[in-house]
């Protein structure tokens, strides 16, 4: 049997807590965005767009949806008989409890690793979006016979608690020091959790930083190792976004509203594929008026709609205003209902004439299945 | 594996009369509604009706059908016992033919149909849109006890002439059947869709098959010659929508009702979901600049002109400036800017470059001279062409051209 060079990780779990009224009820790998996708569809499409069809799910909590929208991989062409997709809960050896950080978590997708027998495996965390060209980080990789190689994009201006590793490298691309800093002004070149790492360095260094308690991959093994380790950076020039705060989360969503993130996002070469439902084309009526919006299949659209993102079968009724929502599967908003700033889960129900208006910078969220 | 019934989908027909439409597909792989092709239909039916082994009949320029059919997984018909499988004719130990008829692509595949020693035999068409619960039929069919059982659509009496009359007695029992009559005596069309007793199909084909006389097609010999026989032929009366879409007109019509509010004809009823296979596609954008009304509008469009009264099928673009009106523009294909579009059929990937005009307003051209206008698939109409009422474009047209 054929050996896959390269196996992927997802992290689906990842940073949960950052994104709490959508990962209540979810992991944040299932997390919808875009009108018509989850957050793993990215992982798993820049996966298969690179040749990557051994791919694990590392899941702790919450992964019922994501058990759903996976199935059996089929829509990723990952329903293989070699390789093909693998959810990979929580492992518990004797007297080991839950995992709670990255290593331990990784553990437990030991023997996932050992059996892939790749050379490379690549490390992704679920709560990032963009269309990753990892053939060529792969290339890169294997060129530069790095250990381990990031992918980074250049941030300006950062704040988060999560404090992204963000490093200098020197001009053969190789990382030189590497800090966590929760903020930073100006540029600075920041690791969005997906990495390429040769097997057999990570396999050792893994049961190495599980054994002494380590937690954090990036800051307790790349960032400890870099004089040992030959540790690279690869630049994404295109869009990304890591969804570690309900900010982030909005505007990811609105950025799709831009040609230019759609056009770098929903490439021909490089799709993203997505469960498929049998929704009919979306229906506007006769009085509807829309403006600058992602509208997936399934809406039926009478009132006036600006500036959002509605996922499939969101149904917008008569003289109803939504501007500057994000409406999840299913939503409806009723006759001359006012909403604006406000992200709804999936299934929630807006009344007639009920007025919701958030604001900008605070964008009010309702809870799956709420009827208000 | 024995099976109750199998279903046998006449899928081989040219469609000719739908012209540029069908030069490189087969009827039944024209796309419809917006994200369906009009195999869809059948297909779902038959999923959804509980029938789980489906043979397709193909002929004519089957390439893009198989692979649209493929495995059969979005009717959930890829099944280990029975499933989709695709009948083209095939050569045997001596010769072979191609089909010479609906009566004759079955009788070819017999022993298709025997594998599963069913009881029953549903012949369907890749002609129609409509949604039926093939089960309810199979059940008349059971209890009257009949040699077949033909579904019938009751058609306005002025339009019967068009279509295969069923002159019935009192219960519903056929005693004549009239291909395309000049004075229709009844109004109950044929839909073309039979459920067969197996061995009362087997015997009859057979011996049509022995007729050098004969063109081999159920309505004009199959069931005559049962009626003769003395068989009894029962009609099962079929209320719901049902369109014929073998024309450009009726495929426009068939397409402009789902956007008809009093067209009882509802795709997103999820108790009878109609399935497609789907593309990976990105959501719709629809941009401030774009004035959409009363339409339907599929993944991956991207419109900042007007559309109104139209169906938008995936990946189409609709420019800043240009109008859709009362027209179909098929996947992938592009408006520019300033053109206008109107009682039009736009097949798929093509261009109607900057400022050109396709089709006609009624009220613009002269009583008798409307048509709906179509323009084939991957041409390119040149910036400033025209294409009056009625008119087929089959190849480029340069800038400024008239048709």
């Amino acid at each position: 049997m054929r050996t896959q060079a390269v196996a992927g990780i997802v992290f689906a779990n990842s940073h949960d807590e950052n994104l709490e009224p959508l990962t209540r009820v979810r992991s944040m790998a299932s997390v919808p965005i875009g009108g018509r996708f989850r957050l793993i569809d990215f992982a798993l499409s820049s996966f298969v767009n690179a040749g990557i069809t051994n791919v694990g799910i590392l899941v702790k909590s919450n992964y019922r949806s994501l058990m759903d929208h996976i199935e059996n991989g089929v829509s990723w062409d990952l329903d293989r008989k070699i390789g093909g997709i693998r959810i990979l809960p929580p492992f518990n050896e004797k007297g080991m409890r839950r995992y709670e950080g990255y290593i331990e978590a990784l553990y437990g997708a030991i023997d996932f690793i050992k059996r892939c027998n790749s050379d490379n495996v690549v490390l992704y965390d679920g709560c990032v979006v963009g269309n990753f060209d990892l053939t060529s980080a792969i290339a890169f990789h294997n060129e530069k016979q790095a250990d381990v190689t990031v992918l980074y994009k250049m941030i300006e201006n950062y704040r988060n608690d999560i404090g992204a590793m963000t490093f200098s490298y020197n001009l053969e691309g190789r990382i030189t020091d590497a800090a966590f800093p929760k903020v930073f002004k100006g540029r600075a070149a920041t690791s969005f959790g997906v990495m390429i790492f040769k097997r057999d360095v990570l396999l050792p260094l893994l049961k190495n930083a599980y054994e002494m308690g380590l937690k954090h991959i990036e800051k307790d093994v790349i960032a400890e190792n870099l004089s040992s380790l030959k540790v690279y950076a690869f630049e994404h020039k295109g869009f990304a976004a890591v969804m570690d705060s309900e900010d982030a989360y909005c505007k990811a969503n609105m950025a799709l509203l831009m040609r230019e993130v759609r056009e770098d996002l929903f490439t021909k070469e490089r799709p993203v594929y997505t469960k498929i439902r049998d929704d009919m084309p979306t229906r506007y009526g006769l009085s509807s008026k829309i403006g600058n919006s992602f509208v997936a299949d399934g809406c039926v659209i009478e009132g006036t709609v600006k500036n959002s993102i509605l996922f499939r079968g969101v149904k917008i009724s008569k003289g109803a205003v939504v501007e500057n929502c994000i409406l999840m599967q299913g939503v409806t908003v009723g006759e001359n209902a006012n909403v604006s700033y406000v992200v709804s889960d999936k299934n929630a129900k807006i009344g007639k004439g009920i007025r919701i208006n958030g604001k900008e910078n605070k964008y009010i969220f309702i809870e799956k299945d709420k009827i208000m | 594996m024995k099976k109750k019934c199998v279903a046998m989908l006449l899928a081989g027909g040219q469609g000719s009369r739908l012209g540029v439409l069908t030069e490189k597909i087969a009827k039944p792989a024209v796309p419809y509604g917006g994200k369906y092709r009009i195999i869809d239909f059948p297909l779902s039916n038959c999923s959804n009706s509980g029938i789980d082994t489906v043979g397709i009949l193909t002929q004519y320029k089957p390439l893009e059908l198989n692979d649209y059919v493929g495995s059969g997984k979005p009717w959930d018909l890829d099944r280990i016992e029975g499933g989709v499988h695709i009948l083209p004719p095939y050569q045997g130990q001596k010769g072979g033919d191609w089909y010479k008829g609906t009566a004759n692509a079955i009788y070819q595949n017999l022993e298709f149909i025997e594998r599963y020693d069913p009881e029953l035999v549903l012949i369907l068409s890749g002609d129609h849109i409509y949604k039926m619960d093939y089960s309810e039929m199979i059940k008349a069919h059971e209890e009257s006890g009949a040699a077949c059982t033909i579904a019938v659509f009751e058609v306005p009496i002025d339009e019967a002439s068009r279509f295969g009359i069923m002159n019935t007695n009192p219960d519903g029992s056929v005693y004549e059947f009239e291909e395309k009559p000049k004075n229709p005596k009844s109004q109950l069309a044929s839909m073309g869709i039979y459920v067969f007793s197996r061995d009362k199909l087997k015997k009859y084909l057979t011996e049509d098959d022995n007729n050098p006389d004969s063109s081999n097609d159920f309505g004009k010999n199959v069931i005559p010659l049962m009626l003769s026989r003395g068989e009894k032929l029962m009609t099962y009366r079929f209320g719901g929508y049902w369109k014929d879409v073998g024309t450009v007109d009726s495929l426009w019509d068939a397409n402009l009702d789902l956007l008809n509010p009093n067209i009882n004809f509802d795709l997103s009823d999820k108790s009878w979901r109609i399935y497609s296979r789907g593309k990976a596609m990105p959501p719709q954008y629809i941009s401030d600049t774009a004035k959409v009304e009363n339409s339907l509008i599929t993944d991956g469009c991207s419109v900042a002109g007007k559309v109104d009264f139209s169906i938008l099928f995936e990946n189409v673009t609709v420019e800043e400036g240009a109008s859709v009106e009362y027209s179909l523009v098929m996947p992938g294909s592009v408006i520019k800017s300033g053109a206008k579009v109107r009682y039009s059929i736009i097949s798929e990937n093509t261009v109607i470059g900057e400022n050109a005009t396709i089709g006609e307003d009624p009220t613009e051209v002269k009583p008798g001279e409307f048509g709906i206008a179509v323009v084939g698939g991957n041409l390119k109409i040149g910036k400033g062409a025209r294409v009056t009422a009625a008119k087929t474009v089959s190849k480029d047209m340069e800038g400024g051209e008239v048709l």
